[in-house]
């Protein structure tokens, strides 16, 4: 079997996070980027087919150089070759169109990317990329068996869980549950000395468009200050999380 | 959110920036090393800290390790954190790869060790045991030694302890007396160890021993130690593993670093205890002594990262933390106004800047001894080699004890942040304060340190490790006079320099005249002195790197993140250096009133 697992790079969750040119960029300045999580769990369960059943994992990003450290620790996990689109990935119709392109030059049985990336939170991509490719997509993967070419996948659903039937290829958009965070590895020294040495292939984009511009950025509020309600005052309690907070 | 326990922007800096670390990665041994695979491995030590350590360190605090019917219980999470310290690759980074090691240099390894140790102060002992026992194996042992131990110490399978201290031989090694019987087939010991770090663990397969002894008939003094491999199991010829007569007596129970277990080690009791001699009889001391630059700068980074550790705590409470009123331009505090979060105030503020110039200027001195230990052993040019190893001993003393002494102290003014929580056991900066007290204690007192620094290092070969070293910190100061805001600074440390000289010259004579008693009286002094003005040096170099990234418009990091650097090393110079002229007031002063044996003086 044969595995694309597509890796986005985001920020780490601890990263302050700031936007210039009035808000439309993010500001990657000290702004330290992990694996999106959401394909780690992804890239995890990739792994465990390769030792278990045997299965080539290659993994794909769509950025600038700046996302080879990114891809270096997915080859110090495991995989056995990184694709880097040497673009600035913009929004989720241009990075599908991206993919789709590797995809069909690579003849993969299997492509698992993150159900979204924490950054943007678009959750377009695997859709799209299943679209664009006219194969089989389950999306919020919280399971994965093959046996063969047959599938059996699990999905969450409101309240609970679905079992789904299908065969390969496939396209699966991945969130923890593929693997519990438990299980997801940190690289060793001899995986990150193994890493430099396999094969990372910078190819150049096609051409491709977006369907959307950034416009502008917001903020959060800042978090009010802590408002102390003395125990026995519960109709003041309530008053406020009804008037104020609007939360009941 | 998490707790933040490192600053990993500041080791980083610090590592790839201000010490150059690609200087080390040119050296022909680490040539599989680049700067990317180094950032790969310490993100993910940190991921492997954030999982196996820090979730640990107060449940280790709370159930310390303790003696029950001859074994000594620790936390289960020690023989887990050894064996994927293993897989990791922690325990062998600094080996050969002929022996199962990946050649790692120290720089990357003690940066490493740091973040783990900021985690959790009670785990990484045991590995640091294990590699050091493993060193000394691997250096000097024979190679069917080699091959019967060292394999399964790298992948944590079997721990290894230092065995120095006997109850009357502590700070004075010479006045060991566990005995080496010579037998048919090796030696049988017998002797009683004390304060064994790690010394035994349920859990562990098997304990490797390091043990210095005295071979029957031996000379007197230093000059009769050897150093055996005493295995608490042994193999027999089929293979298995039985009882060499290695017994555990007692531990100690501390005021810190509880879940690192300090054990009393009973050896023959049945006469039964084989020991295997490691290298030459009579220069085990010796042995132990090469290996002594790598573990003294093992103690100071512990005693760093856990100064880094209570200042990033103090830090996020400081900002959390809402209490009393800045004054208005009346002079007097506006009641009406919400309370301002302490780290507004004035004494907060410079608080947390003390902590954060000794956390930083403490890993910063760590980092580059380690550094020249690495340079002192590979590089090209021999010349090199002997200048980065004089550097080193004359660094090295003092990266045992700044991060120490003041760690300890800064840590203190950590607690002191927090108030009346900062005695409270609900909050983390007590047990900080109880772990980095035995720093300025184990691994050579602040005292041995300090005779080795003014007794030893000053005066070897003529003073040259002084000549050297002052060299270094000219070239600093140099570069910092022709950038125009750091130039006053420049002056200021230039001028303390001299200062040390000064110093120097006036206790020098005191050898000259055989008076070694007069000239060392003071060491702990001097060392005080030194350190301050050698970290004062540290700190002049950062702005330097901070000034130039400013000014160059890198974006590496924030602006703040420099700028702070900076401001740093402005608090450092205000509020720290100028301490150096009280205490060469000190030194140069011809009273004498601690030497000679006088015990009325306390009536
Ligand atoms: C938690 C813990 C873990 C330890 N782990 C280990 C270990 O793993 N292996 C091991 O072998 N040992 C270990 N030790 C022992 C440690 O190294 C010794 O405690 C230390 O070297 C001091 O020896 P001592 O306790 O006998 O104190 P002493 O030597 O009695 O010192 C008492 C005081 O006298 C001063 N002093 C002593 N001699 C002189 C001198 N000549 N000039 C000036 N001042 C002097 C000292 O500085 C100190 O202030 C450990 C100790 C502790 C507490």
């Amino acid at each position: 079997m044969k595995i694309l697992v597509c890796i986005s790079n985001v920020p780490d969750t601890t990263s302050k996070i700031n936007f210039t040119e009035d808000d439309t960029k993010f500001d990657t300045n000290g702004v330290q980027f992990v694996i999106n999580p959401n394909d780690e769990f992804g890239l995890t369960r990739a792994m465990w087919f390769k030792e278990k059943q045997g299965a080539t994992i290659h993994v794909v990003s769509v950025g600038e150089v700046s996302v080879e450290p990114t891809l270096r620790k997915a080859l110090a996990i495991g995989a056995d070759e990184a694709i880097r689109i040497n673009t600035i990935p913009t929004d989720g119709l241009f990075v599908a169109q991206q993919l789709a392109e590797v995809v069909k030059n690579g003849q993969y049985d299997l492509i698992i990317a993150g159900r979204e990336s924490i950054d943007y939170n678009g959750g377009m991509v695997p859709g799209i990329l299943a679209t664009l490719l006219d194969i089989n997509f389950i999306n919020t993967c919280i399971g994965l068996e093959i046996e063969g070419d047959a599938v059996t996948a699990i999905r969450e659903i409101d309240g609970g869980k679905e079992t789904l039937a299908t065969t390969l290829p496939l396209v699966v958009g991945g969130q923890k549950g593929l693997v519990e965070e438990s299980e997801l590895r940190i690289p060793n020294m001899r995986g990150i000395m193994m890493a430099r040495k396999k094969v990372l292939n910078v190819v150049e984009p096609t051409d491709s468009i977006r369907g959307t511009e950034d416009a502008k950025f917001e903020k959060p509020a800042p978090k009010g200050a802590v408002k102390l309600v003395d125990s026995d005052k519960i109709e003041e309690l309530i008053d406020l999380l009804h008037n104020e907070a609007k939360v009941i | 959110m998490a707790q933040q326990y490192v600053d990993m922007d500041t080791l980083k800096f610090l590592l790839y920036r201000v010490h150059d670390l690609q200087t080390v990665l040119d050296q022909a041994r680490y040539a599989d090393y680049d700067q990317a695979s180094v950032d790969l491995f310490l993100n993910a030590t940190k991921d492997f800290s954030d999982k196996e350590l820090f979730p640990f360190f107060r449940e280790m605090d709370a159930a310390p390790a303790h003696f029950k019917e001859g074994e000594i219980i620790v936390h289960p999470q020690v023989e887990k954190y050894m064996k994927k310290a293993g897989e990791m690759g922690l325990i062998a980074a600094l080996f050969d790869y002929e022996v199962g090691g990946l050649q790692m240099p120290n720089t990357v390894v003690s940066a490493a060790a740091y973040i783990q140790e900021t985690a959790n102060n009670h785990l990484p002992g045991y590995v640091g045991l294990t590699n050091g026992a493993a060193e000394l194996i691997i250096h000097f042992g024979s190679k069917a030694l080699n091959e019967t131990y060292v394999p399964k110490m790298l992948t944590g399978d079997w721990g290894g302890t230092m065995c120095l201290t006997e109850p009357q031989a502590g700070s004075s090694l010479s006045d060991i007396i566990t005995v080496a019987e010579q037998a048919e087939d090796g030696y049988t010991i017998s002797g009683q160890k004390i304060f064994i770090s790690g010394g035994d663990y349920r859990e562990a397969e098997n304990i490797v021993h390091l043990v210095l002894a005295r071979i029957k008939g031996a000379p007197a003094g230093t000059k009769g130690i050897s150093l055996f491999v005493v295995p608490k199991k042994r193999r027999t010829e089929n293979g298995d593993l039985i009882s060499n007569d290695v017994n555990t007596v007692g531990d100690f129970q501390k005021m810190g670093q509880k879940g690192y277990c300090t054990t009393h080690l009973s050896f023959g009791d049945e006469k039964d205890c084989k020991g295997w001699l490691v290298g030459e009889a009579n220069q085990g001391l010796k042995y132990m002594f090469m290996m002594m630059n790598g573990a003294r700068i093992a103690v100071g980074r512990g005693a760093a990262a856990i100064t880094m550790a209570a200042y990033q705590a103090s830090l996020a409470y400081a900002k959390e933390r809402p209490q009393g009123r800045s004054l208005t331009r009346t002079g007097k505090k506006d009641v009406s106004q919400e309370q301002t979060l302490i780290i507004n105030h004035p004494d907060v503020k410079r608080m947390l800047l003390f902590q954060k110039v000794v956390s930083e200027g403490a890993l910063s001195l760590v980092l580059l001894t380690a550094k020249y230990h690495d340079l002192s052993t590979t590089h090209a040019d021999p010349k090199e080699r002997e200048k980065y190893l004089l550097l080193l001993e004359m660094l090295t003393p003092i990266v045992k004890t700044y991060p120490s002494e003041m760690g300890s102290v800064s840590v203190s003014n950590g607690l002191q942040v927090l108030g009346g929580y900062g005695f409270c056991t609900d909050f983390i900066l007590q047990q900080y304060f109880r772990d980095i007290r035995i720093f300025p204690i184990y691994e050579g007192t602040t005292g041995i340190q300090s005779l080795d620094l003014l007794g030893r290092k000053v005066t070897m070969e003529n003073g040259k490790g002084v000549l050297l070293l002052s060299e270094e910190i000219g070239k600093t100061i140099r570069e910092a006079l022709g950038i125009d805001t750091l130039a006053p600074y420049a002056k200021q440390l230039s001028g303390k320099l001299e200062l040390s000289q000064e110093v120097l010259q006036f206790l020098i004579p005191f050898v000259k005249k055989g008076d070694y008693q007069r000239f060392l009286s003071d060491a702990t002094v001097f060392m005080e002195f030194f350190g301050n003005i050698v970290v004062g040096w540290l700190w002049l170099n950062i702005s330097i790197q901070a000034e130039k990234a400013l000014v160059s418009g890198e974006t590496q990091y924030t602006g703040d993140f420099y700028t702070s650097k900076i401001h740093a090393m402005k608090f450092y110079f205000k509020y720290e250096l100028p301490k150096t002229t009280a205490l060469a007031e000190i030194l140069t002063n011809k009273e004498v009133l601690t030497v000679a044996e006088e015990n009325s003086w306390f009536a």
